[in-house]
């Protein structure tokens, strides 16, 4: 716990400097920790002060990165790198790259929590984070007949993702994407069992080095299937294959479908039959509002759904809370009284919405759990995509005939 | 081939080692008399246990009053503690002598260590961790049926050239012997030649657990947020199974379970043979710590519950009933021993 | 113990259970398109030697026999921190049971030489014998340790604390030993950041055929095996859960329970009493 604590750093401390360690921290940051001044304002906006009393010191953990004092890791795993703080920094830092080459430099000095890597080799050969077998990859698309994409018929493949693929809740929102694009005209074809990870988990967890792997093969991977246009069911899939591929990336577009669903809607090829009067209060995954400044999209969708009311919570667009599972954390436990979906549970709850919707499957589970733990019992948690089947989504007349159906 | 140590023609009787540990026999020694006996009538082959060990005579005396037709004692101050070394030297050297035509060991930590070795030293084959035994009623060749791919898989093994036919048998799989005999069958004392040179390691100490981690319990009953609080009733199942007891992360939030009882992504994941998963709905985060464990038995009031995807018996009902009728039912089985 | 610790870690490279049938027009086998891994409890016993080197120095060989598919995952445990890898592959080596098994796998660590601690995974998954481990040591000639939970060297012997019945117990025995070590007692690290350059790098593994070594073709393989199959069936269902649904009052649904579970709960053993030495 004193590793949270903020300490500010002593004449002590600076005497202790040491440039050979300064020149690693340095190197895993891609000297980006060098940017940082030491003022504390990203220790002030991060979300752990709001469940756990002290919040993460960043400052203190890069200072102390760079000193070599035990103890910075333990906060470096807790960072859910959800860019609260990254936005607030007067220095630009990339504070959730920071700490994330800072767990690179754990892996490399063979710190990193020993459990963690059981998750990294769940990825080496199973080819997925949760440990379960690639056959039964596409299982969670029993009975929709989704095709092998083809370029040749498809223009957009389909990336479900390992949480869609296997978590059992979050299979139902790739089933409801799946019926949100062809009730769009959108001919998409998947990778069945062959769909590749895309890596966020190693990435999360730090292991640059395996990231790097796992995308070069997933780059060409895709480069031999054809694929130039990528619809995904999860923002972290978004923000890794458009963010993260490097120049391997520039060879396919890559949309969340909240965004390919508001185009939809934008040139007339989506509408919803509506549902009877009821609310709703969105919740912005940190990985669309404030890695991808998307909080349009989702807002789109729900302003199209006739008879949905939006109640907006007080933290929303870019002020978004974290659910907690992004950065790895989905693979780390996290004492119930210090998740920060209980207390967005408590804050959509207070909004008196019925649903609490989001458009990702980590903060599905999250704020599931977060609901159950605030007792919030009137609130139901449901992805943008279910809501959006549940309001009667269906081809606007003027589609053309799906080409993804036979 | 390797030459045997013997001929098969040269071999006669069946032998089951009577593994002991503080002067009490395994259960699996009893249950492999009791199968070992039937083999016997079918062949008519005599029936011999073997107990290796140190100041044992009086333990020897009541293993001749069990169905066998003889007692094989063999003794000597170096066998006071089992170490495979001593052991596999001492019963080799009787083995040789005698020369039986089966040998049948229990597949436990010691039978298996016994049993490796002992294979290797007389040039044997050895079938591990037999679910089954039977004699091939042709050749009359012990058949030793074994499972591989975690149970998926079930072969039968026969060993034609070599002697004695050698053989694990996991514990559990055969009724307990229960006839006696009326009169004690013959014990045969060998005084064994251990020189010290054959016992290197030494047994530095010992210790009973009060229960292993549910990483590596064979038996697991686990607690969801369906149990309401109710360990009480948890624990009486978990000792009618001998079981150790995991959690769900909510029953652990709930402070009914602590931290390392959990089962799940961010918990253990757990490799048992048996699970009983109590008032638990399913959820991914969950199931992924039991994807690996044997036969799981579901308890869950919510037909539509998750869970019920991943268990292998599924029991749709109210768990407080039924888990307090298990409970008695093992109760009334084992005389209320525990 | 001379010099720097050597150890070797035998490396079974084994189908995934999941993906194994059994071929209902030839009943062998059907390992068809199975994916394989690395043994799990092999990843211990290479975590533990692993951890061993970082603790007292040393070096980490590793040991495989295979078809020359399985040269990538010893490139794995080389990724890992394992300084040296050896395949044994040959048609003559197929068909073996853990007699001649333990034969072959002894005759290669011979001829590595020098080697203080020999680690296995306490059973495999696909065949769950157990037997190999005692096997090799048997064929040295050297001490065996089973279902260790924990190794310390201590000048020159090792302390293993090991699973026992209820129990366990802590071993000192004299190096050079034979260890198996128990599934999930450590977490195996991941590969090296600049461990999985290897990954794709060509000529770390030295491969052996039996001509390598010295053992008789006769004492290997399906011809050195003692034991052979005698038939073969898949057992109810291999893949998936059964999702049987058990019905009737409480008592009846408890009763029907009984039946299934009072197997697994009949090889639980009573708790051996406390002793010390
Ligand atoms: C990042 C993250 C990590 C997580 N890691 C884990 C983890 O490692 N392990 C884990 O377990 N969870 C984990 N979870 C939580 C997981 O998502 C579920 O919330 C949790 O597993 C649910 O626990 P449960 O089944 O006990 O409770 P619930 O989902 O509340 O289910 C209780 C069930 O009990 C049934 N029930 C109630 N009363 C009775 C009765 N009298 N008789 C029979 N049935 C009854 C109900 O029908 C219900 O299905 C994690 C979540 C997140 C977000
Ligand atoms: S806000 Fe930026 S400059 Fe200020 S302490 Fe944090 S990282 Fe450093
Ligand atoms: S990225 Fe989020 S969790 Fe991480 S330090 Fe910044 S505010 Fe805290």
């Amino acid at each position: 716990m004193t590793a949270l604590v903020d300490r500010p750093a002593t004449a002590a401390n600076v005497i202790l400097l040491d440039d050979d360690r300064w020149d690693r921290v340095l190197a895993a940051t891609h000297g980006e920790a060098a940017a940082c001044y030491q003022c504390g304002t990203c220790t002030a906006t991060c979300p752990w002060g709001l469940v756990a009393g002290p919040s993460i010191g960043v400052r203190s953990v890069i200072r102390e990165a760079q000193l070599g004092i035990d103890g910075w890791a333990e906060a470096v795993w807790r960072c859910t790198t959800c860019g609260a703080c990254e936005a607030r920094c007067p220095h630009q830092v990339p504070i959730g790259e920071v700490m994330l080459g800072l767990r690179g430099l754990a892996w490399r000095e063979r710190t990193a929590p020993g459990e963690l890597s059981s998750v990294l080799w769940d990825m080496h050969w199973d080819g997925n984070p949760w440990g379960r077998p690639p056959s039964t990859r596409s299982a969670w698309a029993a009975g929709l007949d989704i095709p092998r994409f083809d370029p040749g018929i498809h223009t957009t493949l389909l990336y479900i993702g390992c949480t869609a693929s296997y978590d059992r809740r979050a299979q139902k929102v790739a089933r409801a994407v799946v019926g949100l694009m062809r009730a769009g005209g959108v001919p998409f074809g998947t990778l069945g069992d062959d769909e590749p990870c895309c890596g966020d988990p190693a990435r999360s967890l730090g292991n640059d080095a395996y990231f790097e792997r796992i995308a070069a093969a997933n780059a060409a991977q895709f480069k031999v299937a054809g694929v130039t246009d990528i619809v995904t069911v999860s923002p972290h899939c978004y923000d890794t294959f458009s963010s993260h591929y490097g120049a391997a990336g520039d060879q396919f577009q890559v949309r969340h479908y909240s965004q390919l669903a508001r185009d939809l809607i934008a040139e007339g090829k989506l509408t919803f039959s509506g549902l009877e009067a009821t609310s709703a209060t969105f919740h912005d995954p940190c990985y669309l509002a404030r890695h991808h400044d998307e909080t349009e999209a989702p807002r789109a969708m729900l302003a199209a759904i006739p008879g949905l009311e939006l109640a907006e919570m007080e933290r929303s667009r870019s002020e978004t809370l974290c659910c907690g599972g992004g950065g790895g954390r989905m693979w780390m436990e996290t004492p119930a009284d210090e998740r920060f979906a209980t207390a967005r549970a408590r804050e959509a709850a207070a909004t008196g919405a019925a649903y609490l919707v989001t458009t990702c499957p980590h903060c599905i589970s999250c704020l599931e759990d977060g609901v159950s733990v605030a007792g919030a019992r009137d609130l139901k948690v449901i992805d943008l995509a279910e809501l959006a089947m549940l309001a009667g989504c269906v081809s606007a007349p003027t589609t053309s005939p799906e080409a993804s159906h036979d | 081939m390797i030459d045997p140590a013997y001929s098969p023609q040269a071999a006669s009787g069946i032998w089951v080692f009577l593994e002991q540990d503080g002067n009490v026999l395994a259960p699996v020694s009893l249950e492999l008399l009791g199968k070992a006996r039937e083999l016997s009538r079918q062949s008519g082959a005599e029936l011999t246990g073997l107990l290796a060990g140190h100041n044992l005579d009086e333990l020897a005396g009541r293993a001749a009053s069990l169905d066998l037709d003889r007692v094989v004692y063999v003794s000597h101050p170096l066998l006071e503690r089992f170490t495979a070394e001593a052991y596999a030297h001492a019963t080799a050297e009787v083995i040789l002598q005698q020369r039986p035509d089966i040998f049948l060991l229990g597949a436990t930590p010691y039978g298996r260590d016994l049993a490796g070795r002992l294979a290797v030293m007389l040039r044997t084959g050895l079938t591990a961790d037999c679910t089954d035994l039977a004699l091939d009623p042709e050749s009359g060749l012990l058949l030793g049926e074994v499972s591989g791919f975690g149970g998926g898989i079930l072969a039968t093994i026969k060993c034609e050239q070599h002697r004695p036919q050698m053989a694990t048998v996991r514990p559990g799989v055969f009724a307990e012997v229960q006839s006696q005999r009326d009169t004690a069958a013959p014990v045969e004392k060998v005084e064994a030649d251990v020189p010290a040179s054959a016992c290197p390691v030494a047994v530095v100490s010992r210790r009973q657990h009060a229960g292993v981690d549910v990483s590596r319990a064979e038996r697991l009953v686990i607690a969801g947020a369906g149990v309401r609080g109710d360990m009480g009733t948890v624990e009486a199942l978990a000792r009618a199974l001998d079981a150790e007891i995991g959690a769900t992360r909510v029953a652990v939030d709930e402070g009914w379970a602590g931290r390392e009882q959990q089962i799940g992504q961010t918990g253990v994941i757990a490799r048992p043979k048996l699970a009983v998963v109590c008032g638990a709905s399913g959820a991914t985060q969950f199931t992924v710590g039991i994807e690996q464990a044997g036969l799981v038995i579901a308890l869950n009031q919510d037909p539509e519950a998750s869970i019920f995807e991943q268990a292998d018996l599924c029991v749709v009902d109210d768990l407080f009933p039924v888990v307090r009728a298990l409970v008695a039912e093992f109760e009334s089985h084992n005389g209320g021993a525990k | 113990m001379t010099g720097e610790l050597h150890m070797l870690v035998c490396l079974k490279v084994v189908p995934k259970s999941e993906e194994v049938g059994v071929d209902r027009a030839t009943n062998t086998l059907d390992r068809g398109n199975a994916r394989s891994e690395i043994n799990p409890p092999d990843m211990n016993a290479l975590e533990a030697a692993l951890a061993l080197k970082d603790r007292y120095g040393g070096r980490v060989s590793l040991l495989s026999m295979g078809p020359p598919f399985v040269v990538p995952m010893l490139r794995v445990g080389l990724a890992m921190g394992a300084d040296a890898a050896y395949l044994l592959s040959d048609r003559a080596f197929g068909g073996a049971d853990t007699l001649a098994t333990s034969l072959t796998l002894a005759s290669a660590i011979r001829k590595i030489g020098d080697i203080d601690l020999v680690l296995c995974g306490e059973e495999s998954s696909d065949g769950a014998t157990a037997q190999v481990p005692p096997g090799i040591a048997a064929w040295l000639g050297i001490p065996q340790v089973t279902y260790a939970m924990d190794i310390e060297l201590e000048r020159g012997h090792i302390l293993v604390t090991r699973e026992i019945r209820g129990g366990e117990e802590v071993l000192d025995a004299p190096l050079p030993a034979v260890v198996s070590v128990k599934v999930s007692c450590n977490q195996p690290r991941f590969m090296d950041v600049e461990g999985m350059a290897g990954l794709d790098r060509d000529g770390t593994v030295t491969t052996w055929t039996a001509a390598d070594l010295d053992v008789d073709v006769n004492h290997i393989g399906l011809a050195g095996s003692p034991t052979s199959v005698a038939g073969l069936r898949e057992a109810l269902q291999t893949v998936g859960r059964r999702r049987e649904v058990v019905t009737g009052t409480p008592e009846q649904e408890a009763h029907i329970l009984y039946e299934r579970i009072s197997e697994f709960v009949r090889s639980s053993s009573p708790r051996t009493q406390e002793t010390s030495t």
